[in-house]
């Protein structure tokens, strides 16, 4: 399967250098929303995900002969293009991510009341998903990879390896550690209320 | 096993597909150690948390203006390439087109030249044909003597001619039959009489030439002045 859609790749980037439009919005379309997703939990930020996933498909338009085909798969190669502009971000504004669930906002999954909760239990729930986000994005760049890909993305440490361009057993100490970071900051953070309201 | 090994291998336990005897040292060492269990209780509620978060942003996507401004650069990138092309190649098919131009043209020029400068310089020559046609045949004539001008069409008959002083008759075969132009009175240098009142005429003259080059007999063609 995973053979078929890697030569089905490179038959589409084939066509895609030799300017077919179709070719290139079918890569497009197959690679984008991983790519997206990746440098905006990565990021933080949904406009530098924007950014960076429309940097990664330019070089696709520009220069094709990038990709070596010996080399492994094109959604590989696309990660790794995607991290190193990712690292570049992370580089010139480390500091500069917001805490927004999501930029856009029509594409938010909304909410669904499947049980009959009250606002309260939603709103600490709101709360906590935005303190489990915030504490992601403030892991190392490294760790916070292996987690996104690994955790969020669900990948098994053989796909997200591959699409780091590491040693499986680089992914599992990368995700070691950053599950050891992210316990100690949420268990910090769950403190931090009882804490205060301990004080009053 | 201990902490450390549980906290490295013990939390993937049950979803990574680990082996049995691993799995069983984990609980084992789950049910020893307080301090394990309470962390392994803390990553399953945080692993929750980081999969509803995941599945809460899992159908994201890039906003459809990324695909759009992308569609726009390959569209312009390609036509230009492709126009860039069709230039070069116009440039090229215009480039070899004016090569084969001016060679054809230079080989006409050559050619005409070529033909315009045999015709001012070479002697045509004739062999004398046994029955009276012969065919032509180019060949490189010494003139006779200096006097003797441009070599021009020979007749085709080797009748008419009158032996020159001195001269033996020649086998008909033996002979070329040569057409060049001479002043009348070059006659007088061949032995023949000539009439001083048109000594300075230009006249058309044939001249039998021998094997050896020499001029054996002479005859005025009946277009000659």
């Amino acid at each position: 399967m995973q053979i078929e859609s890697r030569q089905k790749d490179d038959v589409l980037l084939k066509r895609s250098a030799k300017g077919d439009e179709g070719a290139f919005a079918e890569l497009y379309r197959r690679h984008q929303a991983p790519l997206y997703r990746f440098a905006m939990r990565m990021t933080g930020n949904s406009w530098a995900a924007e950014e960076i996933v429309q940097d990664v498909f330019m070089i696709l338009v520009r220069e094709p002969k990038k990709y070596d085909v010996e080399r492994g798969a094109l959604g590989a190669f696309l990660y790794g293009v995607a991290r190193n502009r990712i690292m570049k971000y992370l580089e010139r504004a480390p500091r500069d991510f917001s805490l927004e669930e999501n930029n856009d906002g029509s594409r938010e999954t909304p909410v669904q009341l499947q049980e009959q909760k009250t606002p309260a239990h939603w709103a600490e729930l709101r709360e906590r998903r935005q303190q489990v986000r915030a504490a992601v994005l403030e892991l190392p760049a490294e760790f916070r990879e292996a987690v996104v890909l690994c955790e969020l993305e669900e990948m098994s440490y053989e796909e997200a390896a591959r699409a780091l361009d590491c040693p499986v057993g680089t992914i599992r100490s990368r995700l070691h550690r950053g599950r050891a970071l992210l316990l100690a900051k949420l268990e910090m953070l769950r403190e931090v209320p009882k804490r205060a309201n301990a004080g009053r | 096993m201990t902490c450390e090994e549980f906290a490295t291998a013990g939390l993937d336990l049950g979803t990574a597909g680990e082996d049995g005897m691993l799995l069983q040292a984990a609980r084992e060492h789950l049910r020893a150690c307080p301090h394990c269990a309470a962390l392994q209780e803390n990553w399953l509620a945080l692993r929750e948390e980081l999969r509803a978060l995941g599945a809460e942003t899992g159908e994201t996507a890039a906003p459809s203006r990324v695909e759009m401004r992308l569609r726009q650069e390959f569209r312009t990138r390609h036509k230009t390439v492709k126009a860039q092309r069709a230039a070069a190649i116009f440039g090229w098919s215009l480039a070899a087109a004016s090569a084969l131009f001016c060679a054809f043209t230079w080989i006409n020029w050559r050619t005409h030249e070529g033909r315009g400068v045999a015709q001012r310089q070479a002697p045509i020559v004739q062999t004398a044909g046994t029955q009276g046609n012969s065919s032509l045949v180019a060949a490189s004539a010494t003139p006779a003597g200096a006097e003797l001008g441009e070599v021009l069409v020979a007749s085709n008959d080797s009748g008419d001619f009158t032996l020159l002083p001195g001269s033996m008759p020649l086998a008909a075969e033996d002979a070329t039959v040569v057409r060049v132009e001479m002043q009348r009175a070059a006659l007088g240098a061949l032995g023949l009489t000539v009439n001083e009142e048109h000594a300075g005429d230009w006249i058309q003259v044939d001249l039998l030439v021998g094997d050896d080059g020499l001029p054996q007999a002479v005859r005025l063609p009946q277009t000659s002045n």
